[in-house]
């Protein structure tokens, strides 16, 4: 079952010469969260299309960048681009995720961009 | 006398995967799935890309520390001194469905590799780096890399202390990344042409250092997972 | 019969992953690059046709004005944005499926492109009938001496 065939034509005409995500600059209102906040993953449920992994649900991260505004893509596949939201680039310590991560490598991290929903503060 | 000229050695037959691509595209595009110029659109488009201009960004940096903090603060604007405009190239001018226009560039330092996956799809920076390699695309890659980054790294030679932090970076949204490593000893004046033709597309993606004398990207070796893939999420 | 995606927990498109049989002939039959570059002597990595499929998959997506618009001015008609006739990462979804059950042993890209010609099928973009037809047209096209 494919995505409903939706006009994009609104998306081309804003986007064109512009840039995606650059087009969504400045819609997304105040940001919740600023850089070295400590935030959670939160764990919403799956029922449809998200890009939020499974891996990162529950745990928690630190906010490095403030990296874009844009629709998420959980909005974006049924064509919602009314809502933008900020976007965050959030790092994990690898122990946080995985419990049986060696002790001998405790920097490790992981980094990943998440929208604005799957965040709460820790 | 004058020498014979020896023809490049050409595969002389045709492949039923060659037909199969041909009989796919021209039947693609009688029922009106795309044009056939869409199709050339983008078959030029594709052609332009390679791993140079990442190179070349790279390189530039080692030399300019001012383009290096550009190439930090804005990857989209940093590119387009080495020839690759995001937003504006064709076929869509406003960054390729699948690519956006969000490049960051990951900073390594000497106590900082990073390391690039994207684990829900193989998302690739191609205007900046060309096609993805076979086994950046195979869920064997982008399952383990997130999880045991140290043992899949191990298996492209790559050993990295256990002090320095390996940073994982999982694309999964609109930004596109490659890495900046750290410059190697032994490029004391070298210049940019020089720098970029050790920046190979491995070091790029994070599952190599850039090394003098090495040009090439190595083949991967092929291991039997230590570690197989396990769907226990 | 669905299932979820063990990384984001999504619950994947249904797709049928029976074999095919035109795809199984080409499949048992068919000689793949790494072979064919050997037997010539042949540098490149890739075959011929590896950036065509590559494009073939964007076209697919769509999303952007047609490039037969992309000349006219916004004032003189109105421009066609390309539709979405197999959308990027449902393929991708798809093609891993595929490339983990049926096509495990072939190598990339002729995997990638038995994939592609699959999910066309089984969504019907393609039929398997006028698809071999086509293949043995294009056979006797290419071949002729």
């Amino acid at each position: 079952m494919s995505k409903p065939h939706y006009d994009r034509e609104h998306h081309v005409k804003k986007a064109t010469g512009i840039g995606d995500p650059q087009c969504f600059k400045g819609e997304a209102g105040t940001a919740r969260f600023k850089v070295g906040d400590k935030v959670r993953v939160r764990d919403l449920p799956d029922i449809f299309y998200n890009r939020c992994q499974v891996y990162t649900r529950g745990a928690p991260a630190t906010v490095v960048e403030l990296v874009y505004e844009s629709p998420p893509a959980e909005d974006e596949a049924w064509d919602n681009c009314d809502n933008p939201e900020w976007f965050y680039s959030v790092v994990f310590k690898q122990k946080d995720l995985w419990s049986d991560y060696p002790d001998t490598f405790a920097n490790d991290t992981l980094e990943t961009e998440l929208p604005e929903r799957w965040l709460e503060p820790a | 006398m004058a020498e014979k000229h020896k023809p490049a050695p050409m595969v002389d037959e045709v492949s039923d995967f060659e037909i199969l691509e041909v009989a796919v595209r021209e039947l693609a595009i009688e029922k009106g799935l795309f044009s056939i110029e869409d199709h050339r659109r983008w078959t030029e488009y594709m052609h332009t890309l390679g791993p140079a201009p990442a190179a070349h960004l790279v390189a530039k940096a080692w030399l300019d520390p001012e383009y290096r903090k550009l190439a930090v603060k804005d990857g989209v604007k940093a590119s387009l001194d080495v020839g690759i405009d995001w937003i504006n190239s064709m076929p869509t001018n406003f960054g390729t469905p699948s690519d956006y226009c969000n490049l960051r560039v990951l900073e390594d330092t000497p106590k900082l590799k990073h390391v690039v996956v994207c684990t829900l799809c193989s998302c690739y920076p191609r205007p900046i780096l060309g096609q993805s390699p076979e086994w950046y695309r195979t869920p064997n890659y982008r399952r383990r890399l997130v999880r045991w980054p140290r043992q899949v790294l191990a298996e492209f030679g790559l050993q990295i202390p256990e002090d320095v932090e390996i940073r994982v970076e999982d694309s999964n949204q609109k930004s596109r990344f490659i890495v900046l490593p750290v410059r190697p000893e032994g490029t004391e004046g070298w210049s940019e042409d020089q720098l970029a033709e050790i920046v190979t597309r491995d070091c790029l993606i994070g599952v190599a250092l850039p090394t003098p004398g090495v040009t090439v990207n190595t083949e991967r070796p092929v291991h039997p997972a230590v570690n197989p893939l396990q769907h226990d999420h | 019969m669905t299932s979820k995606d063990p990384d984001t927990g999504q619950t994947l498109p249904d797709l049928d992953t029976s074999p095919i049989k035109l795809l199984e002939k080409v499949r048992r039959e068919g000689r793949v690059w790494d072979e064919l570059s050997e037997q010539y002597g042949v540098d490149n990595p890739d075959p011929p046709w590896r950036l065509s499929l590559e494009s073939t998959c964007d076209a697919l997506n769509g999303g952007y004005w047609k490039t037969s618009d992309l000349c006219a001015s916004k004032d003189d008609r109105p421009r066609e944005v390309d539709e979405c006739k197999l959308d990027a990462l449902e393929r991708r979804s798809e093609e891993d499926v595929l490339a983990t059950d049926l096509y495990a042993d072939v190598p990339f890209p002729e995997r990638q492109l038995l994939a592609l010609a699959h999910s066309m099928i089984r969504r019907g973009l393609l039929n398997e009938e006028e698809l071999a037809r086509r293949m043995k047209e294009v056979d006797q096209r290419l071949n002729m001496a």
